[in-house]
């Protein structure tokens, strides 16, 4: 019986072809997995403007927390969660919106009337009606949400942000 | 095969035994494109294990999820829809790639001693892919799927004694629902992977134990041999490359869509199993009454046995096909029956009414809408608004049914129904339905 085993320059292509080929699978498949797979982490999630509600009821420099349903895509579910912000009336006739978490820590703050300040009742951080921090632990002044009235209706883009930070960093 | 990394790995590991091993295996007779099937085989289980991976990121095995997953990985995961289609394709074409495969091993009379027990391997991984096949028509939880795994199931329940049982274990409860989406997943994606990974792993160990059996004819086995690499890696390199293409291209440009949700309700739905299943779907339109169980299992548990035993009863020694009339007479006998079936069952589907795909999305909407609390459709539904069972023989303008869902009052003064502002592609699905509803045509088959 005779071994018959290319040798040389055939061999050499034999194995040209296979590494082109099994290179060719691999591509045509890796890519369009690797697709498949990253793209959709990568992919920010896409706030939607939110109703509120009528905003006939706020009053000028009196901060109001207002809830609402927000509706978030989570991968292939679509969420409605109530969500709150707190609403200040301006002079000029527009509305600052504040995300309703302190920068701090992340606690749920609220306003006093009294004092006109907002308090933080977790670790004492001091706000005033305009966000600003007057005293305590907080890094940065209360974080803005955009916002806009359409017809009397309040719209706002629902954020969170990392806590801890100078400087407002979306999540 | 020589790179300095080799080297270094060699020089600790000694790895040229093993490329020797792997590499030089002799081939009777030299490589030849006959014996490319196997390896095909192998390449496609590979496929379908690595898409099946990617996929299962995104999908949910539960009846509230899995249909809006596979819906979420066909329309909105980048390239989902092509992933979806190399595993659909895969799954297809891995079936042909095992029967060419075994006709291949049946012609060549590759199953005689001592290669029995490859063979009888070969059958278990035969039964473990159908396995695969049937679980995974489940998973994207649409009507096809839902009700072709009652008949399958329903199947099952027909072994006498023990029937009730398997087909409890298999649904795992009474009904179909969420138990039974659950495990045919665990099934689908742990329990017959482990197992055939096992299977495959026998099947390769015993032919590099008793060699490749290579032609029929000893003299010629006799003339020559050759070793693994590189021809015959070459032919098995090029055929993987020329499957893999025919797959891409086939999920690149035959679209399979989904059927509506999974609806037990729905008992208007008439399933069809993947092609590989169509033969037998046919043969028990042949064999019912009493002799269903003939169909159902009897017919089946033999022929899985005979299989089995094949290399025992077919004791003839001789491989070449000219010295074995009966072997081969049967052989063509079975492929004949079974591409008969198939060639009546793709026959009568084809030529029966088909379904027009908006009239099935516009009757997907139509329950999606909750139009039947109002409405009443053959018996079904409520009695609020008018009874739409036959609403084409007097509403056949698709015009009229378009400004209708849009603003009811603005064609039917003083109707309470509210308007329907939904995009205007399912407007135009919706009012496909309305039309399909005449008397001549029962409800649903309009067609085309």
């Amino acid at each position: 019986m005779k071994d018959s085993v290319p040798e040389g320059t055939r061999r050499t292509f034999f194995s040209w072809v296979i590494g082109i080929a099994a290179g060719a699978i691999g591509m045509g498949l890796a890519i369009p997995l690797a697709i498949f797979a990253i793209s959709p982490a990568m992919k920010r999630r896409t706030a939607l403007w939110a109703e509120v509600g009528p905003t006939g009821n706020l009053q000028t420099g009196e901060p109001e927390e207002l809830q609402f349903a927000s509706t978030v895509k989570d991968g292939w579910r679509t969420n409605t969660a109530n969500k709150a912000i707190w609403a200040v009336q301006q002079p000029a006739g527009d509305i600052i919106v504040f995300s309703p978490i302190c920068p701090h820590l992340g606690c749920g703050f609220r306003w006093e009337g009294g004092d006109h300040r907002f308090h933080c009742p977790c670790h004492g951080s001091v706000y005033d009606v305009t966000g600003k921090v007057l005293a305590g632990p907080a890094p940065r002044s209360l974080d803005v949400l955009p916002s806009k009235v359409e017809q009397g209706k309040l719209f706002v883009i629902y954020k969170e942000f990392k806590s801890g930070l100078d400087h407002p960093v979306e999540l | 095969m020589a790179g300095p990394l080799y080297r270094w790995l060699d020089d600790r590991l000694k790895l040229k035994p093993l490329e020797h091993t792997l590499l030089d295996e002799p081939i009777p007779g030299g490589a030849s494109w006959i014996y490319v099937f196997g390896s095909a085989t192998l390449f496609l289980f590979c496929l379908q294990a690595t898409t099946g991976m990617f996929l299962a990121l995104y999908y949910v095995p539960s009846p509230d999820s899995a249909y809006d997953t596979v819906q979420f990985i066909q329309h909105e995961v980048p390239l989902g829809w092509f992933v979806r289609g190399l595993h659909h394709w895969g799954a297809s074409a891995v079936m042909v790639a095992i029967g060419l495969h075994l006709l291949q091993v049946y012609l060549y009379g590759a199953y005689k001693r001592p290669r029995e027990p490859m063979w009888v391997v070969g059958v278990v991984l035969l039964l473990l892919m159908m396995g695969f096949g049937f679980t995974g028509y489940l998973l994207p939880w649409d009507q096809n799927a839902y009700w072709a795994t009652q008949v399958g199931t329903n199947m099952v329940a027909s072994v006498p004694w023990i029937g009730d049982v398997l087909v409890r274990v298999l649904r795992g409860g009474d009904t179909l629902g969420a138990l039974t989406l659950s495990r045919f997943f665990a099934l689908h994606t742990l329990f017959l992977p482990a197992l055939i990974g096992c299977g495959i792993v026998a099947h390769l160990f015993i032919l590099r134990r008793v060699g490749p059996a290579g032609p029929w004819s000893v003299e010629q086995a006799g003339r020559r041999s050759e070793a693994f690499y590189p021809r015959q890696v070459f032919m098995d390199a090029l055929v993987m490359l020329g499957v893999f293409l025919l797959v891409a291209l086939l999920a690149l440009t035959v679209e399979f869509p989904l059927a509506g949700h999974a609806d037990p309700s729905d008992h208007t739905f008439t399933p069809v199993p993947e092609w590989y299943f169509l033969f037998f779907y046919q043969l028990l339109k042949y064999i019912s009454g009493p002799l269903e169980p003939l169909a159902t299992w009897v017919l089946p548990g033999l022929f899985i046995l005979v299989l089995l035993l094949w290399p025992w009863l077919d004791r003839n020694p001789e491989r070449r096909p000219a010295s074995r009339p009966m072997a081969l007479v049967s052989g063509v006998a079975f492929l004949m029956v079974v591409f008969s079936l198939l060639g009546i069952s793709l026959w009568s589907l084809h030529t029966a009414p088909k379904v027009d795909p908006s009239v099935a999305r516009g009757k997907v909407l139509f329950s999606k809408q909750h139009c039947m609390a109002c409405h009443r459709i053959h018996g079904e539904g409520g009695k609020v608004g008018p009874d739409l069972s036959y609403v084409a023989d007097q509403r056949p303008d698709r015009q009229w049914h378009l400004r209708h869902f849009r603003d009811p009052r603005s064609v039917s003064p003083g109707s309470i129904m509210p308007a329907f502002p939904l995009q205007e592609n399912d407007l135009n699905d919706l009012a496909s339905y309305m039309l399909s509803l005449k008397s001549e045509s029962p409800a649903g088959t309009g067609n085309r």
